[in-house]
């Protein structure tokens, strides 16, 4: 059964293609990367697939529903959870109720019910001592972690993260690795991720998608993609790769 | 001393009202990034809607300022269909030009259904006066200022202790983002214009017994309801609650001991050093740093 099945996405701004038909099938709690150099279409991808654009071409399926038009905030109610590059917490809302806007979607949205599951996540999650804090005043890292307890607040069945690694130290990211770690084995989130940082996902994903200019270049697991030459060109220059092969 | 108590409650309770338009006018621009030039004109009709349910259709008091809410709710309603969400996706200026359009056409709506003649709201403390500090005091008044703390109160509760004023905060905040979150982002701003025409409505319930009800009476208010959030601060609602009682104290204290003449000055005054010396008044932000 697949949860998320996306067939021939193509999007053209003007005479740009941003995407050229890339196909991307995920299965329930499994663990997808996206990867490619900067302007390899990733973002826009994880756009079409929230409903922030449109696609030009080709179809979105959840769950098997088309949902290549629905707006995203019916994604959202359907299952599917997203966080930013550049996370968009609302900064005058503290971290309990930045989280809380994320569990509204949930059946029950009593303020009680809310506040509770915001709590819940952000125990799990090692945030609940900053719970009353002004998230102004959290540092960068702390913010990325509140944006994800947010998106999981809502209990997604599909968690695609754009990014959730940039401009985190590394004993940041190797907290954030371990609690995407423990999600997938407590709560068979299905997640896609896009990031630049190789090591996480090399450890996370168990099948990568690569783009290159819009279009797929390679796809399959993470020792077969790091052995991949068009990968490696597209990482790394022709020049490199015929070097040092 | 009796006339300075006498005065400052007065004052307390004109600024009250002055406070609940400014409000309104917090909440929609918060919400929205709308300043609402026809808040004047809200409250004006909220008055109109409670003539026209009490004095002319002659309601019982309590029926007819429930009759008079109901219908400033479903003009929050209609002015949102009807003005807002076809020029949402305008640039700010053009729908603050509508609102400025739509106060000129509720005006003369009124103005035609009600005609020229003033007249008089009743209150349910008429006739009842309290002596306070040997200053006579109208129960009305003093009722203004218990009505609209009552509301401060209700308001903070709302927005800091119920899940729906949470997610009408983060509306206020990031649209796109709260979208992306599932709030229903429509039904949250449109909840925005209701309150603010509620309020406008209880405004101008309160204001009736005080002033006549007269078609002209929402431009003042409408200066007063701006001089008062500028003062406080637009965007921050403590500001425009600091800044309403300001402007009211100002105005029936300049009143007396400036001259009936210059009675705005202080207030517009006050008004014109903020937006030079502190454009973000005494709590929130400053208008050009919005959108």
């Amino acid at each position: 059964m697949t949860l998320l099945h996306a067939t021939g996405v193509s999007m053209r701004y003007g005479g740009l293609m941003a995407l050229s038909g890339v196909d991307l099938a995920v299965a329930p709690a499994e663990f997808v990367a996206v990867i490619g150099p900067n302007g390899a279409g990733k973002s826009t991808f994880l756009n079409v697939l929230t409903g922030l654009v449109y696609p030009t071409a080709g179809k979105v399926l959840l769950d098997g529903r088309d949902i290549t038009r629905a707006p995203p905030h019916a994604r959202i109610r359907a299952g599917l959870g997203r966080t930013f590059q550049h996370g968009r917490l609302f900064d005058r809302l503290s971290v309990l109720e930045n989280v809380m806007v994320g569990a509204a979607i949930r059946r029950d949205r009593s303020e009680a019910a809310l506040r509770d599951a915001a709590h819940a996540v952000l125990d799990r999650m090692g945030l609940a001592a900053e719970a009353d804090q002004a998230v102004g005043s959290l540092s960068y890292g702390r913010r990325r972690m509140v944006e994800l307890c947010r998106v999981l607040a809502g209990e997604p069945r599909l968690l695609l993260l754009d990014e959730p690694a940039a401009g985190l130290n590394s004993g940041e990211v190797e907290h954030l690795i371990e609690r995407l770690t423990e999600l997938r084995a407590t709560h068979r989130i299905a997640v896609v991720l896009i990031e630049h940082n190789m090591g996480m996902v090399m450890r996370l994903a168990e099948r990568i998608l690569v783009l290159n200019f819009g279009s797929r270049i390679a796809e399959g697991p993470p020792a077969q993609i790091q052995t991949d030459p068009a990968v490696l060109t597209a990482y790394l220059g022709e020049g490199y790769v015929h070097a040092g092969g | 001393m009796a006339d300075f108590i006498q005065l400052c409650v007065n004052g307390l309770a004109l600024g009250s009202v002055y406070a609940l338009a400014a409000i309104g006018f917090v909440i929609v621009y918060a919400a929205t990034g709308v300043v609402n030039f026809a808040a004047g004109q809200f409250v004006m009709l909220g008055t109109f809607a409670g003539v026209g349910m009490i004095t002319q259709g002659a309601l019982p008091l309590g029926l007819g300022y429930g009759a008079a809410l109901a219908a400033m709710a479903l003009f929050g309603v209609l002015f949102f269909v009807l003005v807002y969400l076809p020029l949402r996706k305008s640039p700010v200026v053009t729908i603050i030009i509508g609102t400025v359009a739509i106060g000129i056409v509720m005006q003369n709506a009124v103005l035609l259904s009600f005609g020229s003649w003033p007249f008089r709201l009743p209150s349910p403390l008429d006739g009842i006066m309290l002596q306070i500090g040997g200053a006579m005091i109208t129960a009305h008044a003093v009722m203004v200022v218990a009505v609209t703390a009552l509301l401060i109160g209700l308001i903070w509760l709302l927005f800091y202790r119920t899940a729906l004023g949470i997610g009408m905060r983060a509306v206020a905040q990031d649209v796109e983002a709260a979208r992306l979150m599932g709030l229903p982002v429509n039904r949250l701003l449109a909840l925005s214009w209701v309150l603010a025409a509620m309020l406008a409505g209880i405004a101008g319930l309160l204001l009736g017994p005080m002033w006549f009800a007269d078609v002209n009476m929402g431009d003042p208010i409408a200066l007063k309801a701006f001089a008062a959030t500028i003062i406080g601060g637009f965007g921050s609602l403590p500001g425009a609650i600091a800044g309403g009682l300001f402007v009211g104290l100002a105005e029936l204290l300049g009143a007396s001991y400036v001259s009936s003449a210059y009675k705005d000055l202080i207030a517009f005054g006050a008004m014109i050093l903020f937006l030079l010396v502190r454009p973000q008044g005494v709590f929130g932000e400053r208008i050009q740093d919005r959108g």
